[in-house]
């Protein structure tokens, strides 16, 4: 028996009036000889001859368990059931979900149902976002928040309607709660075909070449300079920037490299945890502190660094070097440039309840205490764990493991060989009220 | 199941004959004496069979507009019912491929047919609606809507439509259609087997368990375990076995004694990737079961459920149903490639 490839399927959400029908007949007047079956819940106006539009009446099933995450929708249950049957199998189906609809049974469906596993996987959830409605909905409604944290893709529609900076508001508002999510904008929905169907959701590396800098943990300064010191007096001086006052921390003994960079930031975040020492121009800065440099008189206002032994420090400061014009001079009044620069992602006000927690180590991962850990996470959060995917490297195993979820449900194999590459482990979730502190040390405890 | 195929069948089963329908082959049935095979597919036409031979005897190209869904064969003439995705019931003659009624259910797809065994009554569910038509396919009554669509429909002896959906069994009288009892239970009911007494209403249930009342008492029980849904559930004509599909065994209830609450069941093991479907031989201790794998096995079973194997054989692609010839002396499987395979049982 030959095993025919799993049917992809995209699901479309987004609320009444955000552009859903259109993208559909978009998709299906662009995807010419495809062969795409349009499941719908609500009367659209999609017309187009080659594909076969199927009207369901949303069904909500759930399981004697109580259990929410165990929600499916029975109608697609059905409709695809019927479906697979069929000799002229389609190419891809796309499910439009009603504007109040919670996504979460949609896709549960695919990892609950054994038939619908075995034939149709997820590709993804592309939602559609009224650009000038959809901050109103958030604070409405859980069905509009849902759909933002469950999406693959966010479509930010109807921009021609909004100003650039309440758009960029808006969008960074969204990539706060989903940091997963590829954000599109678009007017009349009018998004490249590929930016929403066949987008392998599973693969987060896709994610990764788009937005390198998405996983990384946010840190409490945004900028790093390394250099090298002879024993001596400095002058550390800024011009005026944009805050009156600024923090910072100087490591003794910072390496240039990208490891001890990152060992250095982890040390600062604790540091920065401390109250801040507040340092008058002309003082001397304290090495190893928590310090707040008073930066509210007009003109450049310098610090004093002093050195005892040869040694290399690193910088962390609040703001860009750039911001403030920061400069280091020693005595004989010589611009020291630094040995190595770097910046980092720096923290945002969490305003919604609904975020992304990112977690990125190097190791190898002890398989039974994973699925001990992932097991009691997804038992006692389950409920608010929206989605999570990732890959994870398992000892004793030569690939890479791959898994996404909804909710408690989880679906994971291994993919490609490690080959050369690095192994390590990156896992994002999006969930409500998520504890990052707590699920980080989760996961590292597994860690070989 | 690797070293099988059709043309190697073991056992009790013998070559007999193979032919293709248009698609996927969905849903079939032996005419009353077995003389015929029809056979209904995915594309929507109506298929007949030389019984003996396998011999074309007649086709009838898309009599579905979207496909077929179901097939009932009628318990004393020769004709039988086929139900579409086109929202239509057509009543066949067996012996010219004649349509001889065509009934308009609704606008949506039929999922269910099912003549009433005094064969009074036909009734077809579309959607939450269960309508009913008697010999003439006159309407005789509908149902109010069901909480959710009807999964599966099946006649008791005891001249009552029972109807499967999300959360519930309902029995309707059969000449009136009125509501006569309702079993409730939270949980979206897939399939459905009666006990030949009417008495055991056995649900398969979305969430891998299995569902049962007696009506007499209005117990229940749930037996749990599986590892997939139970789609496919029958009770042998004496209404001690209950096999059922839900993983690549078949698990088999004993009724008898207090069975099967507090008993094991059977477990019969011998395909290598889900049962879809499975099919008691009439007055014989005796199942068929088909697969994902495409194996199909006869077992013979003793009355506490337990059993061996006494043939097997393999197709081309997943069973999609399996009908004993009504003297048990052949097999039919349907196939997802389109294939009608034909053993003779030994």
């Amino acid at each position: 028996m030959n095993v025919p490839s799993k049917v992809p399927v995209s699901i479309l959400t987004g609320f009444l009036g955000s552009g859903k029908t259109t993208l559909l007949n978009r998709i299906l007047s662009e995807e010419h000889g495809k062969r795409i079956a349009v499941i719908e819940n609500e009367f659209g106006e999609v017309g187009i001859d080659q594909a076969l539009v199927i009207d369901a009446d949303e069904e909500i099933f759930e399981m004697s368990n109580g259990c929410i995450c165990c929600t499916v929708r029975g109608d697609l249950i059905r409709v695809l059931g019927n479906l697979m049957k069929r000799r002229d199998k389609f190419d891809y189906v796309l499910v439009e979900t009603t504007g109040l609809a919670d996504p979460g049974p949609v896709a549960q469906t695919f990892f609950m149902d054994d038939e619908i596993r075995a034939e149709f996987s997820l590709d993804g959830i592309v939602t559609l976002v009224d650009a000038a409605h959809i901050e109103q909905q958030l604070g409405r409604s859980d069905e509009s928040t849902e759909q933002v944290a469950f999406a693959d893709v966010l479509v930010l529609n109807k921009t021609d309607l909004v100003n650039d900076e309440a758009l960029d508001r808006l969008e960074a508002r969204l990539r706060e709660m989903n940091r997963m999510a590829q954000v599109v904008r678009s007017e009349r929905a009018d998004v490249p075909v590929d930016t929403v169907l066949n987008l392998d959701a599973f693969n987060l590396d896709d994610v990764l070449e788009r937005r390198p800098t998405f996983l990384e943990p946010e840190y409490p300064f945004e900028w790093t300079g390394v250099y090298s010191l002879g024993v001596g007096r400095f002058e550390l001086s800024l011009a005026d920037g944009p805050d009156p006052a600024m923090s910072l921390v100087v490591v003794p003994h910072q390496e240039p490299d990208d490891a001890a960079l990152r060992e250095g930031a982890e040390w600062c975040v604790r540091r920065y945890a401390e109250p801040a020492q507040l340092i008058v121009p002309g003082e001397e800065i304290p090495v190893g502190k928590h310090v707040n440099l008073k930066l509210d008189s007009p003109g450049r206002k310098s610090f004093t660094l002093v050195v005892d032994v040869p040694l290399r420090v690193g910088l962390y400061a609040q703001h860009t070097a750039e911001e403030f014009d920061l400069q280091l001079k020693d005595a004989q009044g010589a611009t020291i440039e630094p040995e190595a620069e770097r910046t980092w992602v720096a923290q945002h006000e969490h305003d919604d309840e609904v975020g992304s927690i990112a977690i990125e180590t190097d190791g190898d991962v002890d398989a039974e205490r994973l699925n001990a850990w992932l097991g009691r996470l997804l038992r006692e959060r389950g409920v608010d764990i929206f989605r999570m995917k990732g890959f994870i490297s398992l000892a004793g195993e030569s690939r890479r493991f791959v898994f996404q979820g909804v909710h408690m449900l989880f679906d994971g194999q291994p993919d490609r060989p490690w080959g050369d590459s690095p192994r390590r482990n990156q896992l994002v979730f999006i969930g409500r009220n998520l504890d990052e502190e707590n699920m980080r040390q989760g996961f590292e405890a597994c860690l070989v | 199941m690797p070293g099988l195929n059709a043309d190697s069948a073991t056992g009790v089963l013998h070559r007999g004959w193979s032919a293709t329908v248009d698609d996927y082959a969905i849903a079939g049935g032996w005419s009353r004496r077995g003389e015929t095979l029809v056979v209904a597919d995915a594309a929507g036409g109506v298929h007949a069979f030389d019984g003996k031979s396998g011999a074309s005897a007649w086709t009838g190209h898309v009599a579905h507009d979207g496909g077929a869904l179901a097939m009932a064969i009628h318990p004393t003439a020769n004709t039988f019912a086929t139900a579409g995705q086109d929202g239509r019931v057509l009543l066949w003659g067996v012996a010219d491929g004649q349509v001889q009624k065509a009934i308009d259910v609704g606008k949506g797809w039929v999922e269910n047919v099912a003549w009433s065994p005094d064969s009074r009554w036909l009734a077809a569910s579309s959607s939450r609606q269960v309508r009913a038509y008697d010999a003439d396919c006159r309407e005789v009554w509908r149902t109010d809507d069901h909480p959710s669509t009807v999964s599966a429909i099946s006649w008791s002896r005891a001249g009552e439509l029972a109807t499967a959906c999300y959360g519930r069994v309902a029995f309707f009288a059969a000449s009136t259609g009125k509501l006569r009892q309702t079993l409730e239970w939270k949980g979206s009911l897939v399939s459905m087997a009666l006990s030949p007494d009417g008495d055991v209403v056995a649900c398969g249930s979305q969430d891998n368990s299995v569902h049962f009342w007696r009506r007499s008492t209005e117990e229940d029980s749930m037996m749990s375990g599986y590892t997939g849904k139970p789609s496919a559930l029958v009770f042998d004509d004496t209404g001690t076995l209950l096999a059922t599909s839900g993983s690549h065994c078949v698990t088999v209830w004993s009724f008898q004694g207090s069975g099967p609450e507090g008993s094991r069941p059977g477990i019969l093991d011998l395909h290598i990737q889900p049962v879809t479907t499975l099919a008691f031989a009439r007055r014989k201790l005796r199942l068929a079961s088909g697969g994902r794998d495409g194996g199909v096995v006869v077992w013979s079973l003793r009355r506490n459920g337990e059993g061996g194997p006494i043939g097997a054989a393999v197709v081309a692609d997943v069973v999609s149903e399996l009908y004993w010839r009504p003297d048990g002396r052949a097999l039919a499987a349907l196939d997802a490639r389109g294939g009608v395979t034909v053993w003779r049982v030994r």
